[in-house]
This record gives C-alpha cells, sequence and structure tokens, in this order.
C-alpha cells in the first residue's frame, strides 16, 4: 500500500515516519515508534485506555487516522515525566492515593487528568468526573482516582 | 509480635511497581516486541451448535503474509484446556461446535491484518444444529447431550441436621426464587501472550495470566514435551479477577505450539470482542431458597436449589457449583440445611472463576431471604442478622467451627453504627424521590478450601547490601499481592520497603503454587515469604551476634540495621552484616514451601472443614430512585469486613471499592445480551462496564479479628465486596419501592415498568409507603 510521510511533535521532539494513511495514530505510536505506554482496550473509543494529547486536547489514538496527526502536537504517557525522571505530580499523585491496580487505565487516565489541569487549575469533583469519564477503570472504583486528581491540583498551586 | 511494634504492615504503602505503571514503562505482553515476530488469529465458528463438515485452508494459505495455519489434529499433545478435570475442551475443535466461540483453526501470519485476512479466506462447512440455551432444556430428560456424558457438569449436595424438624420448629417460613445473568470480567487489557522458541530447546511463553502454573502445565501437555522445557514468565497483566486461567492457557498452548512449528515468536492478543466471547463469563444462576424461622427470629431450617448455567465446558464450574454450596447459608448459623448445587452445559460461552466465583449469585438469593424473612417477622433487618450472625464457636453451613476471627457481630454493630447516625431527617423531594436502604451480610472462604491442596512457594534472599529480593508464585494482577509480599519482607528482615524488590512470577523462579484465587494470597502466599524470611534473618542475626559479641536474643534488625536491644546507638549498618554473613558463610536465601491444611469433609453431605478462615462482612445501601425515570442513585454505600488485619490500608480500600463498584455492576449495570446462543453486545459501546458517573460512595470499614491461620493475623479482601454491594443494592432497591425484584441484574428498565405496573395496580396512585 501506499505510504504517506508524517511529521509531527511527540513529546516535544519532531518526529517523522512514513505510514500507510490508514494506520491508527494508537498503532503508530505504539508499533513504529514503539512508544507503548498507550494502550488498546476496546479499539472503539469506548475505555479512553489509548487517550493522548493531540494539540492539548484529549483524543482516543484508536479513532485518530495517520493523517490527521500531519503537523499536531502529540503529548503521550511517556511525555509526562519531567526531565531527569522526575515524575509529574498527578502520577506522585495517582501513586500516594492508591489510584493505581493493574495500572492499565493509567496512562490514559494521567493523560486526560493533565488535560484537564491545564484548563482548570482547582477542579471540583464534577469537573473531575467530566474530565474522565471517558476512561475505564475496572479496578479501582474510581474513588482513589478522584482523589489524586484533586491532590495533585493542590500540590500544582502550591508550586 | 504486637502491632504496635509493626513498622510496614498495616501502613499505607505505595505500591511498589507503580512508578512503572503510572510512567507507562510497564511492559504487558502486548508491548513485548521480538524480531520475526508472527501473530496469531483464530477462526472462530460463529455458530453455537454444530459439527465441523469440513475444513478447507488451501486458499488461506495463499493469502499474502499467512505463514502457517493450525488445525487440532496439528497439535502435538492431546488438543484439551481446562482448568479442571473432565479437560473437556479443545483448544482447536476437530468435530463438534459447542458454543459460538470455539476456535477451529489459528492463522500465523507477519501482521495482524495478514492473520484476519487468513482466517476470513478458510472455508469451512458446518452443519449447524438447534443449540441447547436453558438450563432447563438441558437438564430434560432425553434432551441431546452436549457432552458424551451428559449435560450436568457436576452435581454436589450440602445436608446438615434434620431439614424437616427445622421447619417443624419454623413460625415463618418463606420462600422464593433468584436469577441472575452473565457478567463480563472487563479488564481493561484483553488477553494477550507472546511465544519465544529459546535455542536450548525450551520456549518461553510471556503471558497476561493470572496462574502461571496452570499455563506451564497446559502448554507441555499440548506440545507433548516435558514441563520443565516450557517456562512461563507472567507480563504485566491488566486485570484478571478470575477471568485469566483457560483462556490464557488456550492462547498460551496455541502460541506455543505455532512457535515452535514456525521457530519464531508468535504473539495472540485478543481484540475486546474475542475477549467477551471468547473467555469465560460468571455464571448465570436459579437459585431457589426456603427459609424458616421462629417468632424471635431464630432461623431453624434452609433449603436450597442452585443451579449455575455453566455454558459449554466445565472451565471451574465444578469448584463454582461447591462454592456456592458451601456458603449457601451465608454468615450465619443454619442448623438444619439442604440443598444442592449444580452447573449444567448450554450451548453458550463458557461460564468460570469471576470474583467471588459463586458467592455472589448465592448471597444475592439468601440476603434477598433474611430481608423477606425480617418483613415477614416484622423484624429489623440488622436486628435479624444480628441474631442469627455467626460467633465464635458456632458451626458454618458445613459444619466447621472457628473460635477466633469470626468478626461478623463486629461488621454488624460497625454497619448499625453508621445507620444510627444517618439523620432520620425529611428525605428531600419525596414526590419524585424514593428512598429505601438496604442491608447485606456476606461471607467468603479464604484460601483454596474444597478446591484442592493449597500451596505456595516463597523465596527470599538478602544481597551483600542488604537489600532484599522476594518471589512468590503468585501473581500480581493489580490487587497489590507485591507490595503486601514487600512489606511482609521489609518488616521481618527489618529493612525500608525501597531494599525490597518483588520479582515478577516466573515458572522457573520458585515451584508450583497453583491458582492466584480464592483471596489467597495475602494469607497463603504472605505466609511463605514470611517463612522464608524468618529463615535468612537468622543468618542475618547470627552474625550480628557475633559481630556485637552479643547473645542473638540481643540483636534487633531494624531500618536497615542490626541494632544491639540494649543500645539504640550500638548499629552495623545491614549491608556490613549481609557482606560479613556472605564470607562467613551463613545461607542468604531461602525457599519455602508453605501449605494451608488440607480440606476434610464429607463428599456425601459437604459437612467438614473447608477453609483456613473466613472474611465476614455487612453492608448498608441507601438509594434513591427517581419514580418517573427509575434512575437510581446510591446515597451511601458502608461495606464493613472483617479481613483479620490490614497490611496495606491503601490496597484494602482500593479492594473493597472496586469489587463493590463490580458488585453493583452486577446488580444494576451489566448484562451480556444473549440471543439464539450469540451474544449481542461483545464490547464496550453495549456492554455497560460502570463509568466513574456510576461510582458508588464506598465508604470502607475495616475488622481487625486476628486470623491465627495467617501472617500478622491477615486474611484476604479481594472479593467479597462483590456479593455484599450487589446483595444490599438489591434489598434498597426492595426497601424504596416495595417491589421484591428476583433477578440481577436491576436495571432502571426494570425499575420503570415495575414501578408503573405499581401504578396501574394500585388504581393511579403511587402508594406513599407501601409498608403501611
Ligand atoms: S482503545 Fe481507544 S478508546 Fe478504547
Ligand atoms: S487500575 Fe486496572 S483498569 Fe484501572
Amino acid at each position: 500500500m501506499e505510504t504517506i510521510e508524517l511529521t509531527f511533535t511527540l513529546n516535544q521532539r519532531e518526529v517523522t515516519v512514513s505510514v500507510a494513511p490508514n494506520r491508527r495514530l494508537l498503532d503508530i505510536l505504539r508499533e513504529e515508534l514503539h512508544l507503548t505506554g498507550t494502550k488498546e482496550g476496546c479499539g472503539i473509543g469506548e475505555c479512553g485506555a489509548c487517550t493522548v494529547l493531540l494539540n492539548g486536547r484529549t483524543v482516543n489514538s484508536c479513532l485518530i487516522l495517520a493523517g490527521q496527526a500531519q503537523g499536531s502536537e502529540i503529548i503521550t504517557i511517556e511525555g509526562v515525566e519531567k526531565a531527569g525522571g522526575k515524575l509529574h505530580p498527578l502520577q506522585e499523585s495517582f501513586l500516594e492515593k492508591g489510584a493505581v491496580q493493574c495500572g492499565f487505565c493509567t496512562p490514559g487516565m494521567v493523560l486526560s487528568a493533565l488535560a484537564l489541569l491545564r484548563k482548570n487549575s482547582t477542579p471540583n469533583v464534577d469537573e473531575i468526573r467530566e474530565a474522565i469519564s471517558g476512561n475505564l477503570c475496572r479496578c479501582t472504583g474510581y474513588k482513589q482516582i478522584v482523589e489524586a486528581i484533586q491532590a495533585a491540583a493542590g500540590k500544582l498551586q502550591r508550586k | 509480635m504486637t502491632a504496635d511494634q509493626l513498622t510496614i504492615v498495616g501502613k499505607p504503602v505505595r505500591k511498589v511497581d507503580g512508578v512503572e505503571l503510572v510512567t507507562g514503562k510497564a511492559k504487558f505482553a502486548g508491548d513485548l516486541q521480538f524480531p520475526g515476530l508472527l501473530h496469531g488469529y483464530a477462526r472462530r465458528a460463529g455458530i453455537p451448535a454444530g459439527y465441523i463438515k469440513s475444513v478447507d485452508v488451501a486458499l488461506a494459505l495463499k493469502v499474502p503474509g499467512v505463514v502457517d495455519i493450525l488445525r487440532g489434529e496439528d497439535i502435538p499433545g492431546p488438543n484439551i484446556m481446562g482448568i479442571l478435570p473432565p479437560y473437556d475442551q479443545p483448544l482447536l475443535a476437530t468435530e463438534d461446535i459447542r458454543y459460538e466461540g470455539e476456535s477451529i483453526c489459528l492463522v500465523v501470519a507477519e501482521s495482524r491484518d495478514a492473520a484476519r485476512a487468513g482466517a476470513r479466506a478458510i472455508k469451512i462447512d458446518l452443519e449447524e444444529i438447534e443449540p441447547i440455551l436453558d438450563i432447563d432444556e438441558a437438564m430434560a430428560e432425553g434432551s441431546r447431550k452436549i457432552h458424551p456424558g451428559g449435560n450436568i457438569v457436576v452435581s454436589k449436595n450440602l445436608i446438615k441436621g434434620d431439614i424437616d424438624k427445622g421447619f417443624r420448629e419454623a413460625d415463618v417460613i418463606v420462600e422464593n426464587t433468584y436469577r441472575t445473568s452473565h457478567q463480563e470480567h472487563a479488564y481493561m487489557e484483553p488477553e494477550s501472550v507472546c511465544a519465544v522458541p529459546e535455542s536450548n530447546g525450551r520456549v518461553t511463553v510471556y503471558a497476561s495470566c493470572q496462574s502461571p502454573y496452570h499455563l506451564r502445565g497446559h502448554i507441555a501437555a499440548n506440545l507433548n514435551l516435558p514441563a520443565s522445557r516450557v517456562k512461563v514468565v507472567q507480563a504485566f497483566t491488566g486485570g484478571s479477577f478470575g477471568g485469566k486461567d483457560d483462556v490464557a492457557s488456550e492462547i498460551g498452548a496455541l502460541a506455543a505450539v505455532a512457535a515452535l512449528r514456525t521457530g519464531r515468536p508468535v504473539r495472540i492478543a485478543h481484540d475486546r470482542e474475542e475477549s467477551i466471547i471468547g473467555s469465560n463469563l460468571r455464571h448465570p444462576s436459579r437459585i431457589y431458597y426456603r427459609t424458616g424461622a421462629k417468632k424471635d427470629g431464630t432461623i431453624t431450617a434452609r433449603e436450597f436449589k442452585i443451579i449455575l448455567d455453566g455454558g459449554a465446558y466445565a472451565s471451574e464450574s465444578p469448584f463454582v457449583v461447591m462454592k456456592a454450596l458451601i456458603h449457601a447459608t451465608g454468615p450465619y448459623s443454619v442448623p438444619n440445611v439442604r440443598g444442592s448445587s449444580t452447573a449444567v452445559y448450554t450451548n453458550k460461552t463458557y461460564s468460570g472463576a469471576f470474583r467471588g466465583f459463586g458467592v455472589p449469585q448465592g448471597i444475592y438469593g439468601s440476603e434477598c431471604q433474611i430481608e423477606e424473612l425480617a418483613l415477614a417477622l416484622n423484624m429489623d433487618p440488622l436486628e435479624l442478622r444480628r441474631k442469627n450472625g455467626l460467633k465464635p464457636g458456632d458451626s458454618t453451613g458445613t459444619g466447621q467451627i472457628f473460635e477466633e476471627s469470626v468478626g461478623m457481630q463486629a461488621c454488624i454493630d460497625r454497619v448499625d453504627d453508621c445507620r444510627k447516625e444517618m439523620a432520620d431527617a425529611p428525605e428531600p423531594d419525596p414526590d419524585r424521590w424514593l428512598y429505601g436502604t438496604g442491608y447485606s451480610g456476606v461471607i467468603q472462604g479464604i484460601s483454596n478450601g474444597a478446591e484442592g491442596i493449597d500451596v505456595v512457594g516463597g523465596s527470599v534472599q538478602a544481597m551483600q547490601d542488604g537489600s532484599i529480593l522476594v518471589g512468590v508464585g503468585l501473581t500480581e494482577l493489580g490487587q497489590g499481592s507485591r507490595t503486601v509480599f514487600a512489606q511482609i519482607a521489609a518488616e521481618v528482615m527489618g529493612v525500608t520497603i525501597d531494599q525490597v524488590t518483588v520479582r515478577p512470577v516466573d515458572t522457573d523462579s520458585v515451584h508450583d503454587s497453583g491458582p492466584t484465587v480464592a483471596s489467597r494470597s495475602t494469607t497463603v502466599g504472605g505466609m511463605a515469604v514470611w517463612k522464608a524470611a524468618q529463615n535468612v534473618k537468622k543468618s542475618l542475626v547470627s552474625m550480628a551476634a557475633l559481630m556485637f559479641k552479643a547473645e542473638e536474643e540481643m540483636v534487633i534488625l531494624k531500618e536497615n540495621f542490626a541494632i544491639l536491644a540494649v543500645d539504640d546507638s550500638a548499629r552495623i549498618p545491614l549491608a556490613s552484616v549481609a557482606t560479613a554473613a556472605y564470607w562467613t558463610g551463613f545461607p542468604l536465601m531461602d525457599l519455602v514451601f508453605s501449605k494451608a491444611p488440607v480440606a476434610d469433609y464429607d463428599e456425601e453431605t459437604t459437612q467438614g472443614n473447608i477453609y483456613i478462615a473466613y472474611n465476614y462482612g455487612c453492608h448498608l445501601m441507601k438509594i434513591r430512585i427517581d419514580r418517573y425515570t427509575g434512575r437510581v442513585e446510591v446515597l451511601r454505600h458502608v461495606a464493613a469486613h472483617d479481613l483479620g488485619k490490614v497490611v496495606n490500608p491503601l490496597g484494602v480500600e482500593g479492594q473493597v471499592m472496586g469489587a463493590s463498584l463490580t458488585g453493583f455492576g452486577l446488580a444494576h449495570l451489566e448484562k451480556i445480551q444473549m440471543k439464539d446462543g450469540h451474544i449481542q453486545n461483545a464490547n464496550f459501546a453495549d456492554y455497560a462496564v460502570p463509568t466513574i458517573k456510576d461510582r458508588i460512595p464506598t465508604e470502607t470499614i475495616s475488622v481487625e479479628d486476628y486470623n491465627p491461620t495467617g501472617p500478622y493475623g491477615v486474611k484476604g479482601i479481594g472479593e467479597p465486596p462483590v456479593a455484599g454491594a450487589a446483595a444490599a443494592f438489591a434489598n434498597a432497591v426492595a426497601d424504596a419501592t416495595g417491589i421484591r425484584f428476583t433477578r440481577l441484574p436491576i436495571t432502571r428498565q426494570d425499575i420503570v415498568k415495575a414501578l408503573q405496573k405499581q401504578q396501574e395496580d394500585s388504581h393511579g396512585s403511587f402508594s406513599k409507603d407501601w409498608r403501611r
């Protein structure tokens, strides 16, 4: 099949890959660029495990085709850590509050939370609920995830 | 060791493998890459019942990228799987089709897409026959036999006391029949394995799985190789809840066969649809209960008949049958009991293990009975539970007596306290909202019990720098067992938790530890770690005593130091002690085989000693229902459990919250839609996994009634809240509406319909308070 040349900014670095135009962004990230932190849970936009930030907004990367990524800015879980491998306050809070069990939903959760905190630094519980309503978690019952996001918001405020 | 001396056990501890997970670095089976990796994809039957007339793979082999196609005849071993006897399930069907997800061929190709294209190109001629979809039809005299032995997977009885006498003594008798539906595990990571042929004639299988030793056994048998040639490594596993057992052996064995045939690594990764159709579900059930009590509430007798829809294959039905049977009297003292538990074959996706293992179904019915009994006796439902709730020295349904660690009454007390503090103020907007509160009592056996021998291997190794490496044969599935094992090792060895590493399970590293099931990890697995750590500690203490020139009794290991008991300032870093111990020749590693007492009971009556301990619980759920739309809001949910000892409060809360939401899903939201033997909603758009919008406000209460059979007194907590939340919800709905729903889930639509009917029956007006 024909391929297209795709250039975009990934975790603040420019990357170029040559892929079939019908490849999903999820596959490009996982298979071409070997960033396997982005997970596939359903493949139809229902679970949020594949969440990444595309131009600052959360998207399900299983629903994004290659062409849509052209020239965009993408952040995956691998780009959330601070320089020098220091955990982002959100990641710290997820650990501190017990919001991670099997961890399969965690990358997507963290990115949805990150997008929220970037536009709203003091979200209330309803806003948190809304922000991660597209991310399923079978393990935690969600309470500790909400607490973690609240705690991270607090930490970022104090900075 | 008393609780106040503990430094790490009992404290909230971060998940020891958490950093990998929050950064996305953790490698799940589907994340692993190997040069030359091939992809396997199964062509499935797509019909619920029939026979294979012919299979033609000639065209499919010509599809670009297709490397190999396996059929049942190509499996070197017996081509069977299944966790338990009768091992009635083929890896690849060769004659009979017993459910729609039956795999017939495995296509191996250079890419996933090529494998799928190959699968589509296979020509299969099937003769379709009328499926048996109903349990009554399956059990009917003369019905078609789904398996040669007939349609009963297994049937067991429980007989205690004199049932006739029990009912004669009763002043009030209630009876009813309850039903539950299929539930899907819906772990976020679909099943996945990767088999890699090694140059030394072995094969390594990296798997998302729950029980690596089962897997090793199945793979070796189907390869017709000694088990020592197979190594199974558990990758990070994205949830299991009982679900990644049979199916992991299925795809693990297929991938291993394909890898050895092609000489290349082979991955089989299910998509969500395959995960729902092609792996086990929670058993649907039909449970009849009849319960008698005296005027004062004392339960005198219970009769029951449990029928579980096992689907196409036995899977873990034999054990689920036993578990439902053993727990049929709930957490109550019932002197006279008679009942049976049966699993039946039908032409549907097979049923098997799922968090709770038959207990949620039974407890739901049983707790409805308790509430119906309370109504009939005009007695407070919590008082009725208190009156009959098990106490130390009481006899369980199987006649087992525990003198210790029976915290049922304390759980009821704690729930009663919550109830008392709930304001008696009038509820807002009563014209729109129906308010109700429901309770449940829970019991769940810890350890394999009647399901077989319970042994776990645990190894502890001290390095020369004083750090500790732990290996256990039980898997981390998200429940936090690795963290608990690290806590126990750190506690014994006197090191900080950052010094402890718990290695992933690899079947080469410790001996067969059986399946990771039955809420047994912390209890039985923890015991193995505790014992192994004690032995390594002995070496370090002996060495430190030599270095201090003191008696061994005078040495304490604490905070990464050996410390002299009489003088806290006399300290030697543990690293120095460990190094000296190594050069002196003290053993710094130990491997312990920890074994729980073997269950001992009568096969005919199921009377005897089954488990090493029980977890007890009491739940309260307060809800309100919008009488016009049926929408349910959970206002309060209290989950009190006697878990012996809390090892990691963060982990316990997570287990209780997660299990409770799964119970709520079972009771209210989740339902596999089955039509003519086909699952209609095998995706997350149509199958309602609870989202954060369905979250319930669970409050976790831990009752710590020391269990002498667990390290530091611990029991387990992974499963029991499922039953507790499901039953409390059902009772809350009954309390709010005055309608007893006898089928789970009780969906919003069910509620609206029933309320409409209630309104019609009462000539157009809602009964404001049905209780009067
Ligand atoms: S995999 Fe993309 S939403 Fe589920
Ligand atoms: S932690 Fe397992 S799915 Fe969220």
